[in-house]
């Protein structure tokens, strides 16, 4: 690491500090989601104005003009604190940026200004009940309307994060039925406050709800509005997903870290003796420890090769695969061992502190953005060169494949 | 620290692939399966000549003074033909010993023909199940070894043999050697016999003291230099049966489709490649934290993915075979009978397990 770099993160940790008695957790404790957003607006207003909120941006757009590593080194620190941005990351990280690269001009460089205090949120309107991990399977569609020159969109899209607040989103819809499924889709930007915008936030099993579903009714946008060319929708959407492509990681896949289980292994009693000298207590917490620390190598090896100029290898997306799923089984295997004690649930832990919370939210991290099933065909087609999927509707135009 | 390979790495890395390549015959290894006792001198020729019996010694004792990243490639290398003699990995042991805990007599004495490879050496510590016994059975008395070491891999043919046995005052760390009266070799016939895996008998041999007190931390620091040269090796294997495994996929047809297009056969697949690169980030990890004080930790982590990668990839390239996979011909057994001598011979899974959670309490405390 340089030790440029080692400044820019030890000057971030020490800010940070400063700053986490007023954000951190403690602060966000027992908050409503409402304030909690709030607290939120207030804490991205604060990095905008210190001058971490758009680290990896050009200057022209409000950014620092830094690197992924910088960014990566502010968010490792940031992670420590439980801030409240979480509100933020999926607006900040892929449709402001994305609209940044088809929009010139005041206008978008107002709503990028306004997204990094957090006075705008945006959301992006991909996956539909009909077409998540497939999609170019979407079905909402976007009508020219050829006297006007508009397009009027109509359909539903779901798993949309934080569309209830978000102010405006980026949305791929199908404006042409009649050619293969790739081909038939265009990217825009939508206003979420326009006439026929409808979100309805779903309840996850876990209880919360930062997901929508988002229903279009006759909603009409300008060309302008339009990113990219009519039918190069497909490449926009694949071009908005590879923005974020270097974040940060945590081994422990966003639930608690063994030094925690190792701790309360310490004080649980089984059979009369401490759980840590049981064998299935010491094998459990080995096998994570090892799948972990494989975890964070991969990571440091990925970001001395970013130091070095090079592009990290594709050893990096075994990541989300195996640090939510050994996540989701030490959660599991922890609460057992607390016995009736692990069926406790508190609200107000989050999910790097309670395992009960952690093996909650497991399953939404097996699933969102990018399930187990896909990550694996990523690796074995992309990685290893073996066939694709029988794919019965390649090729094929989307009307005259049956759903 | 964890560390990317600088361009002198790599090239060790890369030609020693290449010649092993070229130098290996499966045939010459499944010969070797039937006997007990021989080792693929051809191999062992390579290792002497290309240098690798010197890695890790220093200069002024005939080496070649790199360290345990450079020996971690070679092993690899070997690895993934499955290479006939195991001495390349007992040889860093002893040698690492006797640099760490030796006489400048006993360094004069040893380490300039373990670094030409002339003198091969065998470590022997585990009493069947106990990997580092405290109250060893094999006895020393009055500079003189009583008693047995059971299954010492290389042991048919070593030299001279690092051990651990019962002092006066508890635990010893010694060296002896095996060519002299009192010593006798019965050849253990296990799966993969090219371990040359013997149980040495010591009839009163004169043996050199390296540690008494501490002997059990030291015997355990040699231990884990070998477990990361031995999951490097895991990792070079791992990553062989997995190349077999997608070749075959992208081969072999069934129900009018190459069977790696099928999910239950490609997620296999992607399921191996997922344990390979654990493994290999945690045994480059560990390489690269040789001297630092977390070392242990992660030299078990490295043990633990390498293991399980080995195990698993050759487990499941046979199934993904299918029928051809299970025959002698295929080639496939070298591969799962060297996980498994691999899996054991250096402490198996349990041992590192109990060493890793002994490590992470410690720290925690």
């Amino acid at each position: 690491m340089s030790i440029d770099l080692e400044i820019y993160r030890a000057d971030a940790k020490a800010w940070l500090e400063t700053k986490a008695m007023e954000f951190g957790h403690a602060a966000r404790r027992g908050l409503s989601e409402e304030e909690d957003l709030t607290l939120g607006r207030r804490w991205q207003a604060e990095k905008f104005a210190a001058g971490y909120s758009a680290i990896n941006w050009s200057k022209e757009h409000g950014g620092q003009g830094l690197g992924a590593l910088e960014k990566l080194a502010f968010e490792q620190e940031e992670m420590k604190h439980s801030f409240p941005n979480d509100y933020f990351g999926v607006s900040l990280g892929m449709p402001v940026p994305i609209m940044l690269r088809y929009v010139k001009g005041d206008w978008a460089r107002e709503r990028a200004t306004k997204a990094l205090k957090g006075e705008e949120i945006w959301c992006q309107l991909f996956s539909e009940p009909a077409a998540g991990s497939d999609l170019a399977g979407l079905r909402t569609r976007a009508d020219r309307d050829d006297a006007a020159g508009d397009w009027i969109i109509n359909g539903q899209k779901l798993w949309t994060t934080w569309a209830q607040y978000a102010d405006y989103g980026v949305i791929v819809a199908r404006s042409d039925p009649t050619v293969a499924k790739h081909r038939g889709l265009t990217y825009f930007w939508v206003n979420m406050k326009s006439p026929g915008v409808t979100v309805r936030p779903v309840r996850l099993a876990e209880g919360r709800s930062e997901v929508n579903e988002v229903f279009f009714d006759d909603v009409r946008i300008a060309d302008s509005q339009r990113l990219g060319s009519v039918g190069g929708g497909f490449g926009v959407a694949m071009e908005t997903l590879m923005i974020e492509r270097y974040q940060a990681t945590d081994p422990a896949g966003f639930g608690p870290p063994i030094d925690l289980f190792v701790e309360e292994a310490k004080t649980i009693r089984i059979g009369g003796k401490s759980a840590i000298e049981d064998g299935r207590v010491r094998e459990r917490i080995a096998r994570t420890y090892a799948a972990q620390s494989a975890l964070a190598a991969i990571h440091r090896r990925a970001l001395l090769s970013l130091a070095a100029g090079m592009q990290p290898g594709p050893e990096g997306s075994v990541h989300k695969l195996v640090s939510v799923r050994t996540r989701q089984k030490l959660s599991e295997f922890a609460m057992d061992l607390k016995g009736v004690d692990g069926m406790r649930y508190d609200e107000d832990k989050t999910r790097k502190e309670s395992w009960s919370k952690s093996w909650m939210t497991a399953p939404t991290g097996r699933i969102a953005g990018g399930a187990d099933e896909m990550l694996l065909n990523t690796i074995a087609e992309k990685i290893l060169g073996l066939p694709q999927d029988h794919r019965p509707d390649k090729g094929v135009a989307f009307n005259d494949f049956p759903r | 620290m964890s560390i990317l390979y600088d361009d002198a790495q790599q090239a060790i890395g890369g030609e020693a692939v290449r010649i092993l390549a070229d130098r290996t015959r499966s045939e010459t290894l499944k010969a070797l399966l039937e006997t007990t006792g021989r080792y693929d001198m051809r191999f062992w020729e390579t290792c002497k000549e290309q240098g690798w019996t010197a890695v890790g010694i220093p200069e002024v004792f005939g080496g070649i003074g790199l360290g345990l990243v450079e020996l971690g490639l070679i092993a690899e290398a070997i690895g993934q033909v499955a290479g006939g003699a195991p001495f390349l990995g007992t040889g860093h042991g002893v040698a690492q010993a006797i640099l760490r805990y030796g006489s400048d007599a006993l360094k004069e004495r040893w380490l300039p023909t373990l670094a030409s490879g002339e003198t091969i050496g065998a470590v022997a510590f585990a009493e069947g199940a106990d990997m580092l016994p405290s109250e060893p059975a094999l006895r020393l008395t009055h500079g003189r070894l009583v008693g047995a070491k059971p299954a010492v891999c290389a042991g048919a043919v070593a030299q001279v043999a690092l051990v651990l046995a019962s002092g006066k005052q508890g635990p010893v760390l010694a060296l002896v050697e095996l060519a002299g009266d009192g010593v006798t070799r019965n050849m253990v016939h296990t799966f993969d016999n090219s371990r040359c895996t013997a149980d040495l008998h010591f009839d009163g041999v004169e043996a050199s003291v390296l540690t008494g007190e501490g002997a059990l931390l030291a015997a355990r620091a040699v231990l884990e230099l070998q477990a990361v040269v031995t999951a490097h090796e895991q990792v070079g294997g791992a990553e062989a049966m997995l190349g077999k495994a997608r070749d075959y996929a992208m081969d072999r047809r069934a129900f009018g489709q190459l069977i790696g297009g099928f999910q239950s056969v490609k997620h296999r697949i992607a399921e191996g490649y997922v344990l390979v690169e654990l493994a290999r980030a945690n045994a480059i990890h560990a390489a690269a934290s040789e001297g630092e004080a977390d070392f242990g930790r992660h030299a078990a982590a490295a043990r633990l993915s390498a293991t399980e990668a080995y195990d698993s990839v050759s487990r499941d390239a046979t199934q993904v075979h299918g029928g051809i996979g299970v025959t002698w011909e295929a080639d496939l057994h070298l591969h799962q009978r060297r996980a498994r001598t691999l899996a054991i011979e250096n402490g198996p899974a349990l041992f590192w397990e109990d060493a890793l959670v002994d490590y992470l309490v410690e720290e925690a405390a």
